[in-house]
């Protein structure tokens, strides 16, 4: 593996801070993930990934580069890869979710920063994460304050478009947001010396909607009584699906489902009968976060199913493909990417009518509310979440918590009794 | 409890694909796991496969010009419960 050094050095990264990261992922990656018992043998795929990720994806990235292809490295599941595919781009996933990187973040961002932003500013500023170095732009947007001004510092040291993302669902809302995916089209344009036509971005729209019905029939496979793969393992694909190859992702992932599929034919479940089912509802959990999945999952519970842009937000409904013109593309785009129901929007009661709907389609018998610590749209609304699910009769527990390790073991000790009351 | 795991290393990971796809096809057990830093500074795909199978291991890799790095004997302490985290 000696190219992955030379490809590190070549971007200019700090190798001395990198090999602590490097250190410490082979006995989390063997706790978390291959401490579990028969885990599905299509799984070797994401093992693969997970195991050189930042030699393998980087690598490609970098290939595309060469060949006078562009990356644009993105935070957010509103940024729509479709437009960046169809400029002939890749669209690669650049949020952190490691402590490893939140100190170099903190140098230049408050202390009371959500640890996502941290860490994302972090890797950048630090020169310790591949994908950050790679990308020839980044892509924000302004979904929380702590971003707007974290896009600032970063572009200082990278080129960064910020996507004005709106704060209301009215008609014309959606309609800026459709400004904005225009826009977007204009700099992808600008960017590559490619033309976004009608023909490629239907072809992108295509791409994307498969990765997402792949993502779905996978979650469909968790509503089974018998619940043929961990949701910790279900965690890190949709954590993949944010930087690998969308065509590749779709056809592996389809793949695993095959055997997911034949799993629940054959009644084979990862879980011992009656383990307590859970939906994770909250902020999104980044690449290499895997804390709440492993604790609740060693603690007697398996996560069913993530409302979280790691989770439904990231799959659920498809960009109309019936569209003729580009127009008509760019307002289904808009359609389908404002009906993602983060909790930076104002009112945001179709959260709180997907994590009900999602708890009887996954027929759950507990939801467990994870909100990264400062991120104030999450935790205020987390007030109306817990008031709707105590109403729907269903056990809730609300955590906040960061990416250290530090509360480990009291959250296994408050989501362990979580799981004892349920009886 | 810690065991001593032995892991194969190779130059790149389509190596170690191609050797794991292969002593999946001949019933031997492998897992794919990133590279131990006590074993390589280097990061990667490495295999973990059994001590007895070592061997045929080695065989199979020659007969399908599968290059390996080496195979690395390391302790090994796997625990789901750790608390601890990337």
């Amino acid at each position: 593996m000696d190219n992955n050094r030379k490809m590190w050095e070549s971007l200019g990264m700090n190798l001395e801070a990198h090999d602590m990261l490097c250190e410490v992922l082979p006995q989390a990656v063997g706790d978390v993930f291959l401490s579990q018992e028969n885990r599905p043998e299509c799984m070797d795929y994401y093992d693969m990934v997970v195991a050189d990720i930042h030699g393998i994806r980087p690598a490609e990235l970098i290939a595309h580069q060469e060949k006078g292809g562009k990356v644009f490295g993105t935070f957010c599941a509103y940024v729509p890869d479709e437009v960046i595919i169809a400029g002939g781009a890749i669209a690669t996933g650049l949020c952190g979710g490691s402590q490893f990187w939140v100190p170099d973040g903190e140098k230049v961002l408050p202390t009371n920063t959500c640890p996502l932003i941290k860490a994302s500013v972090g890797a950048r500023l630090g020169r310790t994460c591949p994908f950050f170095r790679i990308a020839d732009m980044y892509i924000g947007e302004t979904t929380c304050d702590g971003k707007k001004k974290a896009w600032e510092i970063l572009a200082e040291d990278v080129p960064v478009h910020v996507m004005e993302l709106p704060q209301m669902k009215r008609r014309k809302n959606i309609d800026a947001w459709a400004d904005e995916i225009r826009i977007l089209k204009d700099v992808v344009e600008e960017q590559t010396g490619n033309k976004v036509t009608f023909d490629n971005l239907a072809a992108s729209i295509e791409i994307v909607n498969n990765k997402r019905k792949a993502l779905q029939r996978l979650y469909n496979c968790r509503k089974s009584k018998n619940i043929p793969i961990s949701g910790t393992d279900t965690l890190v694909i949709s954590q993949i699906a944010y930087y690998d190859d969308p065509v590749r992702f779709a056809t592996m992932t389809n793949k695993l489902c095959d055997e997911l599929e034949k799993r629940i034919e054959d009644g084979v479940s990862v879980f011992a009968e009656g383990t307590k089912r859970i939906l994770i509802t909250g902020t999104p959990m980044a690449i290499p976060n895997w804390k709440l999945h492993n604790i609740i999952e060693t603690s007697g519970g398996a996560v069913v199913c993530e409302e979280t842009c790691t989770g439904t937000r990231y799959f659920e409904r498809l960009v109309d493909e019936t569209q003729d013109t580009m127009e008509g593309q760019i307002n289904a785009l808009a359609e389908r990417y404002m009906g993602i129901n983060c909790a930076c929007f104002t009112p945001n009661t179709a959260r709180i009518d997907d994590i009900l709907r999602l708890a009887k389609e996954y027929d759950v018998d507990g939801i467990i509310d994870v909100n990264l610590k400062f991120c104030g749209c999450f935790q205020t609304e987390k007030y109306f979440i817990e008031r709707a699910v105590h109403e729907a009769g269903i056990p809730y527990l609300g955590i906040e918590t960061d990416y250290t390790d530090s509360d480990a073991e009291q959250l296994r000790t408050r989501i362990s009794a979580f799981i004892e009351m349920m009886g | 409890m810690s065991k001593i795991q032995n892991y194969v290393l190779f130059p790149n990971h389509d190596n170690a694909m191609r050797l794991y796809r292969e002593l999946k096809k001949n019933g031997l057990k492998a897992a794919i796991s990133p590279t131990p830093r006590s074993a390589s500074v280097c990061c990667g795909v490495s295999l973990m496969v059994e001590e007895e199978d070592l061997e045929k291991i080695w065989q199979i890799a020659e007969e399908k010009e599968i290059e390996i790095v080496k195979i690395a004997a390391v302790e090994r302490d796997y625990n789901p419960t750790r608390g601890r985290y990337c």
